[in-house]
């Protein structure tokens, strides 16, 4: 009864979304645009019993993620027992040997997770993916529901939730715990990225400095930033939100001009904490997911509380032929690939599609990783004044301080697209908010 | 936040210029609409002399539209209005959501004043938000250079567009004097004898607003 307060004013708090600008930008033909993120009033509601074996799942899985970062840059005693082949770890374009023997600050890799889950109709929830490198996206529901209690405040005085705009002070906690000393910096390539409204919004909540590339300098291996009166203040720790490759151009790619030269060499002597490390694309390449809940049982000993969806190698000869037999049943996922795209549907593709597809398949098996499709429970939304359902995963976010840390509530994006599983903004998805219910 | 960059410190500058430059512009377009509804020769190429912009319209009608709402016509109050935003929107940590989304107010009744037929009506809720803009930017930033910078950015267009429009000398005197009172409170750095020089000019007997103007342009 109270919720339908909230969903009568979905229209209220779109249009204080827009006001406070809750946008994400993108780039169609070239041309540069700021869009509103839909959202949808409907919550995602997950019971307190059923979020406590999320919450045991998730910390296990990223702790787990975590040891195998330190292994892979380290010893790699996970590749010498042969739990995981070698030619998935040095083929991936996650794997950055620049990164070998260097150790982050407090041996983290990964201090914000991003865990992409759907729940099946059965209500087990399974992994989808891991995103350990700049995972984006827990300011949305965290602005949603202020603005949702806002216009609704008969809905928050009825329902008894977990109070999901802790996210700063969680963020502060894991960029405090690895701080060696000086400022905290958020590091942004800028207006025209497509997160930018979350970069500046976090950097407000948390009180970090927002900061471009050319803001900061290095100088006899220390970080800093350079003030308006030209003074050099030190940085601490830089949760930075460009990728690995475009963050030190003398390190990296050396055409990044939104990096910043050496900070890789202050970063490999301890002299600031980089959020998340340099090098995490290893341990979320689409390859390495399969073996994941291997790795829990490797390094913890312990049975995986979340399973992953079930994947095949086409790497492996017995799983080539599986994925030929049921190619029409399977989802089929290039690697390298991000955002919802390289994803491609067995049954919806053309004889030739599936003719040229399988070609490839066979020219570059470790390319390609394939998935049976979940029948994923629906979530409701409004569209149009009419409710009707529409596919829908969770992005849980876990960041690491001295313990993980799993954020109570969640991105939960969804399909506009009553015949599309993809459900990312870039895509035209939306997105709702995750209420995780405390009683 | 305590500590800004130049670029910054450069952004708080132009969004202190272009908000202001929204502001003024308005109060004086309302006007000059108002003028324009009864009378029987255009006056809209008065008014571009007045501030010194290119008269590029064809009749009234014309000018009354594009010189308020054409996005293209770099010299347009909305296109002032954008500028502001550009640098509003790489501020919010700095000047605050809540601070930024009366920039965001302000374009949103722009958009409904494109539309209208009675645009005064909207343009009014446009100021309306810009001087909501600058009284929670002053409640509500730590930072007081950050505030000051923001406050220079207006005074220094403000002395611009009077000295433009050939403003009486109370209020050059007065918007000089607090230009004066609050340049060193913040980190821009500026022009001393070009202060002194401002200081000078406004105190003579007959004004010369060309040279006001002419050095308001390099103090910063």
């Amino acid at each position: 009864m109270y919720e339908q307060d909230l969903y009568e004013h979905a229209d209220v708090v779109n249009e204080l979304l827009a006001r406070y600008g809750v946008k994400f930008g993108i780039y169609k033909n070239n041309v540069f645009r700021e869009q509103l993120f839909p959202f949808d009033a409907i919550p995602r509601i997950i019971a307190k019993d059923e979020f406590a074996v999320l919450e045991k799942g998730l910390k296990q899985r990223v702790v787990a993620l975590n040891l195998f970062l330190k292994d892979i840059y380290g010893k790699k005693q996970i590749i010498k027992d042969r739990v995981v082949p070698e030619e998935f770890v040095y083929a991936s374009s996650g794997y950055l040997t620049e990164c070998e023997g260097v150790c982050p600050v407090k041996d983290i890799y990964s201090h914000i997770s991003g865990i992409d889950l759907v729940e099946g109709k059965n209500g087990q929830w399974y992994v989808l993916e891991d995103n350990l490198r700049v995972p984006s996206g827990a300011s949305y529901p965290m602005i949603a529901r202020e603005l949702c209690r806002r216009s609704s405040p008969r809905t928050f005085m009825n329902v008894k939730l977990e109070d999901n705009r802790n996210y700063a002070e969680l963020l502060r906690r894991a960029m405090d715990y690895v701080n060696v000393g000086g400022h905290s910096v958020i590091l942004t390539p800028g207006r025209y990225n497509a997160a930018y409204f979350e970069h500046s919004y976090l950097a407000e909540q948390t009180g970090a400095h927002l900061v471009s590339g050319p803001e900061l300098t290095v100088e006899d291996d220390m970080l800093y930033y350079i003030d308006s009166y030209g003074h050099k203040e030190r940085v601490g720790v830089v949760y930075r939100r460009i990728s690995d490759e475009y963050l030190d151009p003398m390190t990296f790619n050396p055409e990044s001009v939104i990096g910043i030269s050496h900070i890789y060499d202050v970063y490999r002597k301890g002299n600031v904490a980089l959020m998340n490390a340099p090098g995490n694309g290893i341990a979320d390449d689409k390859g390495l997911y399969y073996f994941v809940p291997k790795m829990v049982k490797y390094y913890l000993g312990e049975e995986p509380v979340l399973q992953n969806a079930p994947t095949y190698l086409p790497f492996y000869e017995e799983d080539m032929k599986y994925v030929l037999e049921k190619f029409d049943s399977l989802v089929l996922k290039d690697v390298a690939e991000a955002g919802g795209y390289g994803v491609v549907f067995g049954n919806k593709m053309t004889a030739e599609q599936k003719a040229d597809f399988i070609a490839l398949l066979k020219a570059e098996p470790r390319r390609f990783i394939a998935q049976e499709v979940i029948d994923f429970k629906d979530l409701d939304i409004k569209d149009q004044g009419k409710v009707v359902p529409r596919k829908a995963d969770l992005r849980a976010f876990v960041l690491m301080a001295d313990e993980p840390m799993v954020w109570k509530s969640g991105l939960t994006r969804f399909s506009r697209n009553p015949d599309s599983f993809i459900v990312n903004s870039s895509q035209g998805g939306g997105f709702k908010d995750t209420w995780v219910l405390s009683q | 936040m305590g500590i800004i960059s130049v670029t910054q410190m450069d952004e708080l500058f132009w969004l202190g210029r272009y908000s202001e430059r929204v502001y003024t512009t308005l109060r004086l377009f309302c006007r000059r609409y108002d003028m324009m509804l009864d009378e029987l020769v255009g006056s809209y190429g008065e008014f571009c002399t007045m501030l010194e912009i290119p008269n590029v319209y064809t009749s009234s009608e014309d000018f009354k539209s594009r010189y308020a709402f054409d996005l293209e016509n770099p010299d347009s109050i909305y296109s002032n209005l954008m500028r502001a935003y550009d640098n509003a929107i790489v501020l919010r940590e700095e000047i605050g959501s809540e601070t930024l989304s009366y920039i965001q107010l302000a374009i949103y009744e722009m958009n409904k004043a494109v539309i209208s037929d009675a645009p005064m009506i909207e343009l009014q809720r446009v100021m309306d938000n810009i001087l909501a803009f600058w009284g929670i930017a002053d409640d509500s930033m730590d930072s007081e250079n950050s505030r000051n910078i923001i406050k220079i950015g207006k005074r220094v267009e403000r002395i611009d567009l009077y000295g433009r429009l050939k403003l009486p000398r109370k209020e050059m005197k007065r918007e000089i004097d607090r230009l004066t009172g609050r340049i060193d409170r913040c980190s821009v750095p500026y022009r001393k004898d070009v202060l002194k020089k401002l200081n000078e000019l406004v105190a003579e007997t007959q004004l010369d607003y060309h040279a006001i103007v002419q050095n308001i342009e390099q103090i910063v």
